[in-house]
């Protein structure tokens, strides 16, 4: 280390006490870009280029189908490639966030500075959800694309048809598949899954004894979060009457999400529309899941010793 | 205090003047917060499935740095040392007993804007660069960007990485770890650092590097709390040292104090004949005195390596 009597300003000059905030938004989005910054130099990104090219192949290989048909299987292949891209990065890249920091004592450093807990998870959920939510729209952007590009050319070859009824038919049914404002919704109702996945799993690692165990769990309470509308709905419409079914469907509503609530891929891709509302209600629903959540995950992590 | 300062108006202004700087002064020294303060610490962990029964790891442990000072905790691996520093970092708390930091409670997250921590074997995020990390740590601590900038670059000099700045840590050797270790714990000019192994699998170059940058801090005023098996090099650079077994402090004291030899003297000579180290020797029997060693003193490994290790810089430029 540099010993010369001209180093500069060194090892401590005047020590400097800063007041401290109780909550700080730079600390947040330090812990949140640096766990950004991890993922993705994980080389998860590389996965665009599949998806790339499954779009690409989807889009004009399969000229052969009519172009209804083609338009809908282009949109099936995008959202179910977003879909489970989004589930299965809440999952994992939540589950080894945590575990790996106490493994590498990581977790020592950032806690030894005035960071709350609550701060520290806070931050590290933001940073997968960046993830998720920049990947959301890369796909967006590169589906959209060659969505509209398939859809002007379709719209073109309609427009040569020599009967204007059957031409302006033709025109209607591309523009009902085509490109909408609704895709855009189905990619956000897929967001929020993933957000609400990605506390579900934020909540298991805090107190899970591996990465492998908070994993498994995570996909186990997103099988059961699908089902969860029709357990509910076979309990509930007097198929059985014990009070331990009641008891079971409780239980299973308050914890396990119903993520049944987001799945509006299908409407909309069969062509239809979504009501305002009902994103807003999808959407407070999923904050409502966070919040509790991540709270839940809080109380557990700040009596965990370290 | 009321002894010292009788009633003021019944004194002589000339004596009223000196009686107020005394009061002052003693009011200072007696409001100064100690930098460290463990009091009556003790941290059972429990054990699963085994109710009632528990790991002691550490039992009843006080201890208090004033600000200022180095102070050493020795003691055997499992003695309790780590668990000790992780209840006054606040990452464990303890079953009972409090710590403070500057007169604030450990377990507060506002207590670690004075603290730099420096763990066992430390690891950081691989997949940042050395600029990125000390960037990180900067903003964790509250500090201004210009400022991070500023001090990244004083610190990385100063632990000698400005080669390595924009290399990811992933790559680095265990010594370079503990030196961006080192680096990121002094970044916001901390009052107080807790150096856990501090020179663990470094070596003695490196070793004798952190040991200088100690004692430079000490002299600002930095105190510092270090926990190490090396005891020799714990000797070199602490005031106080605390020694701790199963949990418990078993001895504490300034180190002058507890290495001393008390009914011992010894006396070095440079160029001392054999005729005189005879008549020195009868003049210790004379007096019924028992020579326990007469022979060369001798250097250690360590200053061999250093010489050695210097003469080849020497040599190569």
């Amino acid at each position: 280390m540099s010993n010369s009597d001209s180093a500069p300003a060194t090892a401590g000059d005047a020590s400097v006490t800063r007041p401290h905030k109780w909550l700080s938004l730079g600390r947040i989005w330090a812990l949140a870009s640096s766990t950004f910054t991890h993922l993705v130099r994980m080389k998860v990104f590389y996965f665009l280029i599949i998806f790339i090219a499954v779009i690409f192949g989807v889009g004009f290989l399969f000229v052969s189908l009519s172009f209804e048909q083609e338009l809908k299987l282009l949109k099936d292949v995008a959202f179910g490639a977003m879909y489970w891209f989004s589930t299965i990065f809440a999952i994992v890249g939540t589950a080894i966030l945590i575990p790996r920091d106490v493994e590498d004592r990581t977790l020592y450093t950032i806690l030894s500075k005035p960071v709350p807990r609550f701060e520290y998870l806070i931050g590290k959920l933001l940073g997968v959800l960046l993830l998720v939510g920049v990947s959301l729209l890369a796909m967006d952007l590169i589906f959209s694309g060659i969505l509209y590009f398939r859809q002007s050319t379709l719209l073109s070859y309609a427009a040569l048809n020599s009967d204007p009824e059957a031409a302006s038919q033709m025109t209607e049914m591309i523009r009902a598949q085509g490109h909408s404002w609704d895709l855009q919704a189905v990619v956000f109702s897929i967001f929020l899954m993933a957000s609400v996945l990605a506390s579900v799993s934020m909540l298991l690692s805090t107190f899970a004894t591996s990465t492998m165990f908070t994993i498994v769990m995570g996909f186990a309470v997103f099988m059961i979060g699908h089902g969860q509308a029709l357990a509910r709905n076979y309990f509930l419409q007097g198929e059985t009457t014990g009070a331990v079914d009641r008891l079971i469907t409780v239980g299973l509503a308050i914890l396990f999400p119903d993520l049944q609530l987001f799945n509006l891929v299908d409407g909309v891709a069969s062509g239809e529309s979504i009501p305002f509302n009902l994103l807003l209600r999808i959407t407070g629903i999923a904050l409502l899941y966070v919040i509790i959540y991540n709270f839940i995950a809080y109380l557990i992590f700040s009596a965990k010793e370290l | 205090m009321s002894e010292d300062f009788p009633s003021f108006s019944n004194l002589p202004p000339s004596n009223q003047s000196q009686s107020l700087a005394r009061f002052i002064v003693s009011a200072t020294e007696n409001s100064t917060p100690l930098a460290v303060s463990i009091e009556n610490v003790t941290k059972v962990f429990p054990l699963p499935f085994r109710r009632g029964k528990g790991l002691l790891a550490v039992n009843d442990v006080t201890i208090q740095i004033p600000q200022g000072e180095v102070y050493g905790l020795i003691g055997p691996n499992g003695s309790g040392k780590s668990t000790a520093m992780k209840i006054l970092l606040g990452l464990v708390a303890p079953t009972e007993g409090k710590s403070f930091i500057f007169g604030k409670e450990s377990q507060k997250v506002e207590s670690k804007q004075d603290v730099g921590f420096v763990p066992e074997n430390p690891y950081f995020y691989k997949h940042l660069s050395a600029i990125e990390t000390l960037r990180f740590y900067g903003k964790l601590c509250g500090m201004p960007r210009r400022e991070i900038n500023d001090r990244a670059e004083e610190v990385l000099d100063l632990v000698e990485l400005q080669n390595a700045r924009d290399r990811r840590l992933g790559g680095y050797s265990k010594g370079m770890l503990q030196r961006i270790g080192l680096a990121q714990a002094i970044l916001h000019r901390p009052r107080l650092l807790v150096l856990d192994e501090p020179t663990a699998g470094v070596d003695p170059v490196g070793s004798r590097k952190i040991r200088d940058l100690i004692l430079r801090l000490r002299e600002q005023g930095i105190t510092v709390f270090l926990c190490s098996h090396l005891l020799e090099q714990v000797q070199e650079i602490c005031d106080r040292v605390g020694i701790i077994f199963r949990g418990e402090i078993v001895r504490e004291g300034q180190l002058e104090d507890l290495i001393s030899v008390e009914d011992q003297t010894e006396v070095l000579m440079r160029d001392a004949s054999p005729e005189l180290i005879q008549k020195i020797r009868a003049l210790i029997d004379a007096e019924g005195t028992e020579t326990v060693r007469v022979g060369k003193p001798k250097t250690s490994l360590e200053s061999l390596f250093l010489e050695h290790a210097a003469s080849d810089r020497k040599k190569n430029g």
